[in-house]
């Protein structure tokens, strides 16, 4: 058989194809109704302006080179090459009390199996207080020393699955358990991407306490060819032994994001490591109380931080195709802010819920 | 015997004796039961035991090979146990390798579920972890994750596969252990869809040589005439064929049944099939029935209660349809009910023939030939229980195919099987696979090409100049704004698409091609029951505009079709006449509709809509002179023969290569470009071409001399709906002319091909001198 002809504008038709699959909707203003049942969607006023913004950007940046815009540095590492930006900032971060949060789970007799609230109030009225004087009870004396077992180890992970057997997994009670680090083994991390799985990751934003700063490490990439030495430098991050990862809806999208992508250029996954998604947590406690659970609400509702010059999260990919068409680095800035914004926020809420519920009520 | 009382009362009832045209009986045939090379673990003969199953030589045959490494295609008969030959080496083989996997693929629901309880039922009784388990479209979140981890044998659809491939990193252990791909009813996986499934494979079979697994295939198909080339085709793979059936049957009747015997039909070939049903349910015969509609079998079945319950009332409630929307409940009701004896007569749509677990029936008719010899001799495989005698009854509708048929009995029982094709040369169907490879891991066009063949850095290259892929130094990975497997659809050919909106609600999307001919401005369409006008087309914006509506006519749209040959890629002679194969650019124009009521035209509007050009894969061939001459000395019209020769061809193609006449299109002039020639074209109706018109050009002499003796045969005075006519031509059956049509067709198949050098013809036709 011959080489198949290749027919004219194949490109271009499936080009036009994929542009009608729309991964995110436009919606007018103020329906708050549509907001509710779309996954990804924009408000058309934000979308006319992030359009008319995407065109400013392009005539102001149509002669700055990448390297004056972005001053960062190129890493090498078995995948290749990427080039990195580092940014750092004051952060204050809550002080630490971990034998206040080790005690209270003492207390709690329900984290032994078989024991509800019931079951308490009557170990109550016979005078067991804690899961240590359950070590006197007939029944249950092995289970409370497993549990206590559990405990007196310290690991994040098993105290979490502990956790989760009896509170759901937005539970204060959980986060507590971030008690157990110190504020350096915190990995803030949020991905920018050009699309919703199975494409590349453009942009990684990893946050961490250093020096008593909070640092955000950024890896940009200039070209799709950068994307694994990008992964690898991610996994380095989240190779520590005592990381715990702090993401905002994370545990749906950006760590199995992480994975796919690890999986797509033939490499291992990072080993589990305790994941705070604070998504979850921030739905717990403002449940209904703001209009969405967007990161940018929360940051604003929360925080008080009022964003200028954004990109729509939705729209990353489009600012971002645009500077690999265009090699205008334009589309790129708001990308880059955005992303960093997101992870100092990302940690500052964190640490706002990690304080609040502090003691764990 | 009952069987042998109804054949006795077909051959002297007045009404039925003139309306039979042929009766065939096969001898019975005694079980013939083979022998393993390795025996079975305990665990598996005590299953079969249990059972009281012995192994028939096929399923030893095919056993014996899985067994031995190699992939394996059955082909033998409904119900001669194929499901048991392939479930017996994958367990045997489940039960020795502890974390080996297997992939069930299916192309229904209904025949999914039915494996997964035969599957559980077996791990059940020989205690082999298994898990069996579906994954499909309508497998909950919550359970997903686990199937993947546990289960051994995984059931699902093409259409699911082609969407999870890209999650393959949560496939992982499922992958890299998979030892066996099986593929059920793999015959389904043919034409445009077929062509799609062959990628997806390709794929499958890339990431699990990514995590360095190396699966067996065990497809079972229907009858075809080249099973080997087509399960080569669908999965890159050479294979072992396994088509010598050792399951026993009883004595066979098949009946041709004509309603159109003299030409003309008193009776509704709807009504016939009822009386037929009727008669057999009377002389106490299990009967399945198959219909073309869903329509037909509800009307079948009220017709024939209401004739019997004048007899017995209780004879009136053993009629039943069985309909798609089903319930499974419902279904295994029916089953059950049919199992039991009190059921008499069931009446499904030819789409159901799949969908049903009756096991074997004593009686079968088929209303409307179902459009292959396959499905005809999967459904009439219905009839026959163990070692009891059967029936099949075709009943003819007036299209070419079953009238053919009806003429040529011989034809129908004796012809060898149809080609049924897989073609991984559409250049749109590849590009679209290489967008989701690419998505999957980085594609390397080295050591990928042996699963794409061809070289394919030109379109690599090309897809890249649209920005959808970046190369890298890992390979060429996807940047596309969409997910690559979601922008390709499994059931089509790629193309700009249009959007059918009613009141702001999006009806569908059709393709250009489909939007031109079905939604132009005026068109009355139907969608899912319900009929609809179009008010406006958008064609800047792909946008048709459709209110609900309720009239009583009908539109049918005028096209002229224009060709040009770009190059021609192969020649050769058939009788003396020139006919060649290539690559074309064809135009269809349409210029207007016209406004039917039954078939009075009340009224005629014009369109202007832009010309539409695809490049396509087309045969054609060229009468000299010396033919032209003895039409036009007969006082014939050299147009009308031309026309009528290529509805004719095209109305027998799917009698060679299994397509649906709606795939292909034709043009015949008396006078084509500037040479000025005569030609007929036949043309694949795919942007691309799917290797419709490449196979039909190896097998010419064939399909010519078929369309010869439809033509001769047909009892019409100057053609009819049997013959030339054809359903869907855009000039309106005009001009033609039968007696120049059997000339031409006559001279393209005078005696048989002396030339060497020339395929030798498959079907084993006789070929005759006018």
């Amino acid at each position: 058989m011959s080489v198949i002809p290749v027919p004219a504008r194949i490109g271009a038709l499936w080009q036009q194809r994929i542009q009608g699959l729309q991964e995110y909707e436009v919606i007018r203003d103020g329906n708050v109704f549509g907001a509710g049942f779309s996954n990804s969607m924009v408000f058309s006023t934000e979308y006319e302006q992030a359009r008319r913004y995407l065109e400013t950007l392009l005539s102001r940046y149509q002669d700055t080179r990448f390297d004056a815009q972005f001053q960062g540095r190129e890493v090498f590492n078995e995948g290749g090459t990427c080039f990195t930006l580092e940014y750092r900032q004051d952060l204050s971060h809550p002080a630490v009390d971990r034998d206040r949060f080790m005690t209270h789970l003492m207390g709690d007799m329900t984290l032994v199996h078989g024991v509800g609230p019931v079951t308490r109030r009557n170990l109550e009225s016979r005078g067991y207080r804690s899961i240590p004087d359950l070590l006197q009870h007939p029944v249950l004396k092995n289970r409370a020393r497993q549990v206590l077992t559990c405990l007196s180890e310290g690991k994040t992970l098993s105290i979490m699955e502990l956790i989760g057997t009896r509170y759901p997994k937005s539970h204060a009670t959980m986060l507590g358990t971030a008690e157990l680090h110190e504020p350096e083994d915190f990995v803030f991390l949020d991905i920018e991407t050009l699309g919703m799985f199975s494409r590349p990751v453009i942009l990684f934003g990893i946050g961490v306490i250093d020096n008593g700063q909070f640092a955000v490490h950024q890896y940009l990439l200039r070209d799709i060819a950068e994307e694994q030495a990008a992964l690898v430098e991610t996994v380095y991050h989240l190779s520590g032994n005592r990381v715990a990862l702090v993401t905002f809806n994370g545990k749906s999208f950006d760590l199995p994001y992480i994975i796919d992508r690890l999986a797509y250029y033939g490499m291992k996954s990072p080993v589990r490591m305790p994941h705070f998604d604070v998504l979850h947590f921030s739905r717990r406690r403002w449940k209904d109380r703001f209009s969405s659970m967007r990161l940018a609400t929360l940051e604003r509702e929360v925080l008080g931080v009022c964003r200028n010059d954004d990109v729509p999260g939705a729209m990353v990919p489009e600012f971002y195709e645009t500077y690999l068409r265009s090699r205008n680095i334009g589309p790129l800035v708001p990308i880059v802010e955005h992303n960093r914004q997101d992870v100092i926020s990302l940690a500052r809420i964190f640490f706002y819920l990690l304080e609040e519920s502090y003691g764990c009520q | 015997m009952a069987v042998n009382d109804l054949i006795r009362l077909l051959e002297v009832n007045p009404v039925y004796r003139t309306r039979v045209v042929h009766v065939r009986s096969i001898e019975p045939k005694p079980a013939r039961v083979g022998s393993l090379e390795l025996p079975l673990s305990p665990s598996l003969a005590a299953y079969l035991d249990q059972m009281g199953i012995r192994l028939y030589s096929h399923q030893c045959e095919a056993i014996n090979h899985v067994r031995a490494g190699k992939n394996v295609i059955l082909t033998t008969s409904t119900a001669s146990g194929k499901t048991l030959a392939f479930n017996i080496p994958v367990y045997s083989n489940l039960e020795i390798n502890k974390d080996a996997r297997a992939l069930y693929l299916y192309p229904t629901k209904a025949l999914s579920n039915d494996q997964l309880l035969s599957l559980d039922q077996m791990a059940k009784f020989t205690g082999i972890a298994v898990k069996p388990a579906l994954y499909d479209g309508d497998t909950p979140q919550s359970k997903r994750a686990a199937i993947r981890e546990h289960s051994r044998i995984i059931i699902s659809n093409p259409h699911e596969l082609h969407q999870v491939l890209s999650w393959h990193a949560k496939w992982q252990p499922f992958l890299s252990n998979l030892q066996f791909i099986v593929i059920d009813e793999a015959h389904r996986y043919r034409g445009v869809f077929g062509s799609h499934i062959a990628f997806v494979i390709r794929r499958l079979l890339r990431l699990c040589r990514h995590y360095g697994s190396d699966p067996r295939f065990v497809l079972s198909t229907a009858t075809l005439a080249n099973p080997r080339e087509f399960a080569h085709h669908l999965t890159g793979q050479e294979f072992e064929l396994v088509d010598n059936d050792g399951s026993p049957h009883g004595r066979k009747n098949f009946v041709l049944y004509n309603p159109f015997y003299d030409g003309i039909s008193e009776r509704s070939m709807h009504q016939e099939t009822k009386d037929l049903l009727v008669s057999c349910v009377k002389e106490n015969l299990q009967t399945l029935c198959f219909t073309g509609s869903r329509k037909m079998a509800e009307l079948v079945t009220v017709w024939a209660r209401d004739d019997v319950r004048r007899l017995s009332p209780g004879l009136a409630d053993s009629i039943s349809a069985y309909r798609a929307g089903f319930l499974p409940e419902e279904r295994r009701a029916i089953e059950r009910q049919l199992k039991g004896g009190t059921l008499k007569g069931v009446v499904s749509t030819n789409a159901l023939e799949l969908g049903i677990d009756v096991g074997s029936l004593d009686a079968v008719i088929i209303s409307g030939y179902p459009g292959t010899m396959m499905s005809t001799r999967q459904q009439a495989g219905r009839a026959g229980r163990k070692g009891d005698e059967s029936l099949a009854i075709l009943v003819a509708q007036a299209n070419p195919l079953d009238q053919y048929f009806m003429h040529h009995p011989d034809q129908f029982f004796d012809r060898s099987h149809e080609h049924a094709i897989v073609d991984t040369a559409n250049p749109y169907i590849l590009s679209g696979h290489l967008l989701c490879a690419a998505a999957e891991l980085p594609l390397n066009e080295e050591t990928d090409r042996e699963f794409f063949g061809e070289p394919v850095s030109g379109f690599l290259s090309e897809l890249a100049s649209d920005d959808l892929l970046r190369r890298t130094s890992r390979g060429w990975v996807y940047t596309g704004r969409g997910r690559a497997a979601e922008a390709v659809r499994l059931d089509g050919v790629p193309g700009e698409t249009f959007r059918i909106m009613c009141h702001g609600r999006l009806l569908e999307t059709l393709d250009r091609g489909q939007a031109y001919r079905e939604a132009h401005k005026g068109a009355i369409m139907l969608h899912q029951g319900e009929t609809f006008v179009v008010n406006e087309m958008d064609l800047e914006t792909h946008t048709i505009r459709v209110t609900e509506t309720d009239v009583d006519y009908y539109t049918q749209p005028q096209k002229e079709v224009d060709l040009s040959i770009i190059e021609t890629l192969e020649t050769r002679t058939v009788n003396g006449i020139k006919c060649a194969y290539g690559e074309v650019d064809v135009t269809e124009q349409y210029t207007g509709y016209k406004i039917k009521r039954g078939d009075t035209i009340i009224g005629m509007e014009p369109l202007s809509l832009p010309a539409l050009t695809f490049r396509t894969k087309a045969f054609w061939f060229i009468p000299p002179d010396s033919v032209e001459h003895k039409v036009t000395d007969a006082g014939l019209d050299l147009a009308g023969g031309l026309h009528g020769a290529e509805h004719a061809i095209i109305g027998l193609m799917p009698l060679h290569v299994m397509c649906d006449r709606w795939d292909i299109g034709g043009l015949s002039s008396p006078v084509f470009g500037e040479t000025g020639e005569p030609v007929v074209f036949v043309y694949d109706g795919y942007e691309g071409g799917i290797g419709l018109a490449e196979k039909a050009f190896g097998i010419l002499p064939a399909l010519f001399t078929s369309a010869y003796e439809l033509v001769r045969d047909c009892p019409c005075e100057s053609g009819c709906p049997s013959c030339i006519y054809s359903p869907k031509c855009g000039n309106d059956n005009q001009p033609l002319d039968k007696e120049a049509t059997i000339l031409i067709l006559g001279e393209l198949c005078r005696e048989p091909e002396k030339n060497g050098s020339c395929h030798p013809c498959p079907t084993g036709l006789k070929i005759t001198a006018p």
